[in-house]
């Protein structure tokens, strides 16, 4: 039942993007695409679930003084792992995320999961608190880039709905477009929170 | 253990596994990833040269390279020494690609050029790298912009607003593209045509 907890926290209640509005520089600069945004999701997710549940397991060895440093090197390795892997076996992917994925060390989401979560709590719920974040994380970015690329470029998860050289809403996938949309989701979020807190009461 | 020592031995302890992890994870990617980079300029070279059914690969001055170490030579290859020559089924000389590189607006743009082996004129393009701005440059990319480059020859001027038309919203893209064309072409066609 707690685990349940840890895990659906990052889904909605504290989820990372509308909620918490954290990590916003890979949020608005790779939500191009659907594609993108969920792989961008799904790296993050990873690394935050083994970072988590390895800073938990080295919680009492790591002295405090020195757990940021220690912090930032689990986190960074594991970011390495990622971007290597995917650079191997994922070429056109790694092509398109390339610059933003060793960003992902300082996504804030990571670190301030290891030091408000998994320097606290026991290794099995550090682990799912990173799921439910990280999954919170992808589905977010998936719908941003899935709405970005629809009114952008006319296609969703690259299968295009519009004709050849019929316009689209360009600024959609520029940078204002990432605000926008991103403006637009938490207003729409606040207020499905609101009518579900109404019926509560 | 007093505790700056602690602090020392395990903040050191963290990097060093850190460290041993990544070397053996590199180790066994970096293979793969340069065997990925080389294979997809070579499929390129299929799509700049029409018909081609083998590549060759010749090396513009082999005696200059002059290292032995296997890493270090693909590196200094993919700095554009190599010139890729495309053969039919029945080993005639279709024409010959090779990489140009200019500064774009966000960082380097890399261009494949093909070159038709009988006229020696530009066959097609193929941008094979870039960072420019999603929506805005990097219609470099595209089918139309790059169809604009068919048919010149070293005698051409290819540059932006003289026989190459800009794309509007994009002029630096455009210019860098045309610049890595024609700077690769005349350097690349003297020593193809110079050399045989």
């Amino acid at each position: 039942m707690v685990l349940w907890k840890d895990f659906v926290r990052g889904l909605w209640d504290e989820n990372p993007t509308f909620r918490l509005v954290i990590g916003l520089c890979p949020t608005l600069a790779v939500t191009t695409s659907a594609v993108n945004g969920l792989s961008m999701g799904l790296a993050t997710a990873f690394v935050l679930i083994c970072s988590s549940a390895l800073i938990s397991i080295l919680k009492r060895i790591i002295p405090d003084k020195v757990r940021i440093p220690a912090y930032i090197i689990v986190i960074a390795t594991f970011v390495t792992i990622v971007d290597l892997v995917m650079h191997a076996y994922m070429p056109d992917l790694h092509s398109v995320l390339g610059l933003f994925i060793p960003l992902i060390v300082v996504n804030c989401i990571v670190l301030g999961r290891a030091e408000a979560f998994a320097s606290k709590n026991s290794v099995m719920r550090s682990a799912v608190d990173g799921l439910g974040m990280g999954l919170g994380f992808t589905w977010a970015l998936t719908l941003l880039g899935a709405i970005r690329e629809l009114l952008g470029s006319g296609s969703l998860f690259g299968y295009s709905f519009v004709a050849d050289g019929a316009s689209t809403l360009g600024i959609m996938t520029l940078p204002p477009g990432g605000f926008i949309t991103l403006g637009i989701l938490m207003a729409v979020m606040n207020m499905i929170s609101d009518r579900l807190k109404k019926k509560a009461s | 253990m007093n505790e700056s020592l602690r602090m020392v031995v395990v903040l050191a302890v963290i990097a060093m596994v850190s460290a041993g992890i990544l070397s053996m994870v590199y180790g066994t990617t970096s293979v793969i990833i340069e065997e990925n980079q080389a294979r997809a300029l070579e499929s390129s070279v299929f799509e700049v040269l029409p018909g081609t059914t083998r590549v060759e690969i010749l090396r513009r001055n082999p005696d200059e390279l002059g290292v032995d170490d296997p890493r270090e030579m693909r590196e200094e290859e993919q700095k554009t020494t190599l010139i890729y020559q495309g053969l039919d089924d029945q080993d005639r000389i279709l024409g010959y690609a090779f990489v140009g590189e200019a500064n774009g607006y966000g960082g380097v743009i890399r261009v494949l050029v093909g070159v038709a082996e009988d006229t020696d004129a530009i066959l097609s393009i193929k941008v094979l790298s870039h960072t420019e701005t999603p929506g805005l440059g990097d219609r470099i990319e595209g089918e139309d912009f790059r169809g604009r480059f068919v048919g010149k020859t070293t005698a051409d001027p290819i540059k932006v607003a003289q026989d190459i038309d800009g794309l509007s919203g994009a002029t630096v893209s455009s210019t860098a593209v045309a610049d890595a064309v024609r700077e690769s072409f005349i350097e690349v066609s003297a020593l193809y045509r110079g050399g045989e």
